[in-house]
């Protein structure tokens, strides 16, 4: 009795718990296909009468429109007639994000890779302060650095660039990769390490043949996080874009809610479209994402 | 083939701690010779500067006459098998032997071929397709000794090879290792801290304490004449006894006296004493010199109680309490006493061993 007392208090918490992480994310993706009139209904539909895709249709199609605030009403009945005008730089920005994410992934794993098997196998002087280094860099809040990044950006000629956003998210980014990466490689044992060395490996050739097929699940920890933090970053951004050419999903979507009228329904179109890749990205490497996060636990 | 030659070689890590200071060894080509020691006495430390593994910090480290101390590993002629084997988790069995060969570049052909024989030399050919980890701790050790001898290397490096078996499957791996020197002809240093593994195996023995070596030997020699009490102390089970008290006699013989204790020394251990009586020395007895059977002569005497009795099936120890020391005996297993008995048993005065009381050093060997 007392044991099923106990798995219904789990359930009831965990069925809380859900909702309260679930109920937001049903919201969005149940309003992209309602029409606008029937998210302002009240009280608010959970499952929309009459599901429609013309939302995500105006996305695409916004392309191609030049609203101003006397053309703002196009017709659409699915967003109340009001698309936004920044509607066209949408589907740039998903370019954007998707390149500067794809850039920072790549460049994390060039650098992060090789600098965390150096500071988990090779012992050199400075080698435990050079983790702490780079670890203490992240204690600073992003909006302390904001000021300093924007000069340095400036002076590199890179505003409204699109690398102003790889470089400055790698300052971010790489310090956790390094520390995931160095607690993986640090549980596997040093002989392996060794092993190879005696076989006939240089330090480059055992950590390509060796310590990289061996860590998998934190590489795809690393993936994961870099793509999501650069994928949904938005301060940083804000300063350092302009249009079109390097405006990232955030920002545009963001600033659909500071247009002359607002469309819902065209917001959380946009939004579920936002929230694909990352949804893509667990799914595909779901089977390593635990095992990844607690890599220092892994036996090697 | 390779002679091995370390020239005053040091190792001192970045942070100050000095693992090796001024060893100097010469180790012959085809010879098996184990470096025995506790752990944290630099055998390890050696065995990886020999490798290639660490940067030697000081002095010289020459395989025949070349000098190989900034010769990364991968240029030197060695093979190295780990306690825990090492293996690559993500390579089958027949991957893992032919690692080596892959990374030096022999051709395909030739790599099967020495896989393939070094598989059937140790008995692990069904198991090529295998992962490591579908393997038993004796598989997985002859994963990688083969790993090591299909390179057919000019030096075989262990370290600690067989702590992670359990003890049967040791002593078969001891024979094997020891066949496998036999037929391999080429030199091997093994690292141990177990002095059966050490006595059974090696041709020399270099017992080391805190980066020093204390004595090289033959395993005969290191047993029979430790040249301090460190070297007694690690070799031998149970452990050597010993006696603190003095020396006494005259020009015609030597004795040992504690209390009431009376050992006659013989002529050719007295020797080296002659003239230093009154000297506080300890007194060295292995738990197997001595014998109750005999009837007990004078001066070969040692009188105690019994405090305990531990049958170990083959033999028993008897733990002695004579003249206010516990001491530890091995005694045959039809012996029946019990704790509380009074005992005179028999010394074998030509075994024993006399070390200075201070130093600790052999006053006999040197």
């Amino acid at each position: 009795m007392r044991n099923l007392g106990r798995n219904l208090l789990l359930f009831a918490a965990s069925a809380l718990f859900l909702a309260y992480v679930l109920a937001p994310v049903a919201w969005l993706v149940s309003s992209s296909v309602q029409q606008e009139s029937e998210i302002t209904s009240r009280p608010p539909q959970w499952i929309p009468r009459q599901p429609t895709l013309e939302n995500f249709e105006a996305i695409f199609a916004a392309e191609a429109k030049q609203v101003t605030y006397e053309t703002r009403r196009q017709g659409d009945p699915a967003t109340g007639g009001f698309i936004p005008s920044t509607a066209r730089d949408l589907v740039p920005a998903m370019w954007n994000s998707l390149i500067v994410a794809v850039a920072v992934v790549v460049l994390n794993l060039v650098v992060g890779v090789p600098a965390a098997y150096a500071m988990a196998k090779i012992r050199f002087i400075g080698r435990s302060g050079s983790i702490y280094f780079m670890l203490s860099t992240r204690v600073i809040p992003d909006i302390a650095l904001v000021v300093p990044f924007f000069l340095f950006i400036h002076k590199l000629g890179l505003l409204d660039h699109l690398g102003s956003l790889i470089i400055t998210y790698l300052a971010i980014t790489v310090p956790f990769t390094v520390f995931i990466l160095v607690s993986y490689f640090e549980s596997l044992p040093d002989e392996l390490d060794k092993a190879a060395r005696v076989d006939g490996c240089s330090r480059l050739q055992t950590l390509l043949r060796v310590y990289v097929p061996l860590a998998t699940p934190s590489l795809v920890a690393v993936v994961l996080f870099t793509f999501l933090t650069s994928w949904n970053e938005f301060l940083l951004a804000l300063m350092f874009t302009q249009t079109q050419a390097s405006q990232t999903m955030p920002i545009v979507v963001a600033a659909f809610t500071s247009d002359f009228t607002i469309s819902f329904s065209f917001i959380n179109a946009a939004g579920v479209i936002a929230v694909i890749p990352p949804v893509v990205l667990a799914v595909v490497f779901e089977r390593y994402i635990v095992s990844g996060l607690t890599a220092g636990a892994v036996k090697g | 083939m390779a002679r091995i030659t370390l020239d005053s070689v040091g190792k001192r890590y970045p942070n100050g701690f000095v693992a090796l200071e001024d060893l100097s060894l010469a180790i012959a080509d085809k010879e098996f010779l184990v470096l025995l020691g506790p752990s944290g006495c630099g055998k390890s430390t050696t065995l990886n500067l020999i490798a290639g593994l660490e940067d030697v910090t000081a002095g010289s480290l020459y395989f025949d006459d070349v000098l190989m101390n900034v010769v990364p590993v991968h240029r030197r002629d060695v093979a190295m098998v780990f306690q825990s084997y090492a293996l690559y988790p993500h390579k089958s069995v027949y991957e893992n032997i032919a690692f080596g060969l892959r990374m030096r570049g022999h051709p395909r052909a030739e790599i099967e071929e020495r896989v393939k024989h070094a598989a059937r030399r140790l008995e692990i050919e069904p198991l090529l397709e295998r992962r490591p980890h579908q393997l038993s701790g004796g598989q997985r050790q002859r994963v990688a000794l083969g790993r090591a001898l299909v390179r057919q290397p000019a030096v075989f490096l262990m370290d600690e090879p067989l702590s992670n078996l359990d003890a049967a499957l040791r002593i078969a791996m001891r024979a094997e290792i020891k066949q496998l020197h036999h037929t391999m002809r080429t030199t091997f240093v093994y690292v141990t801290h177990d002095q059966a593994e050490a006595l059974t195996l090696a041709e020399r023995i270099v017992v080391m304490r805190e980066g020093v070596i204390q004595q090289i030997g033959s395993p005969e020699e290191i047993y029979d004449r430790p040249r301090n009490t460190f070297v007694a102390s690690f070799l031998g089970n149970p452990p050597i006894n010993y006696l603190e008290g003095a020396l006494a006699g005259d020009g015609a013989g030597m004795r040992f006296e504690r209390g009431a204790l009376r050992l006659a020394l013989p002529p050719a251990l007295a020797q080296p004493l002659r003239g230093q009586a009154g000297r506080p020395v300890r007194l060295g007895l292995r738990a197997e010199d001595v014998d109750e059977r005999g009837a007990p002569r004078a001066g070969e005497t040692l009188q105690g109680r019994v405090f305990s009795v531990l049958p170990v099936g083959s033999d028993q120890y008897l733990g002695l309490e004579s003249e206010g020391t516990q001491l530890f005996f091995r005694v045959g297993r039809d012996v029946r006493h019990r704790e509380g008995d009074n005992l005179a048993l028999s010394v074998n005065t030509n075994r024993v061993q006399v070390f200075d009381s201070s130093s600790g050093a052999s006053l006999l060997w040197r």
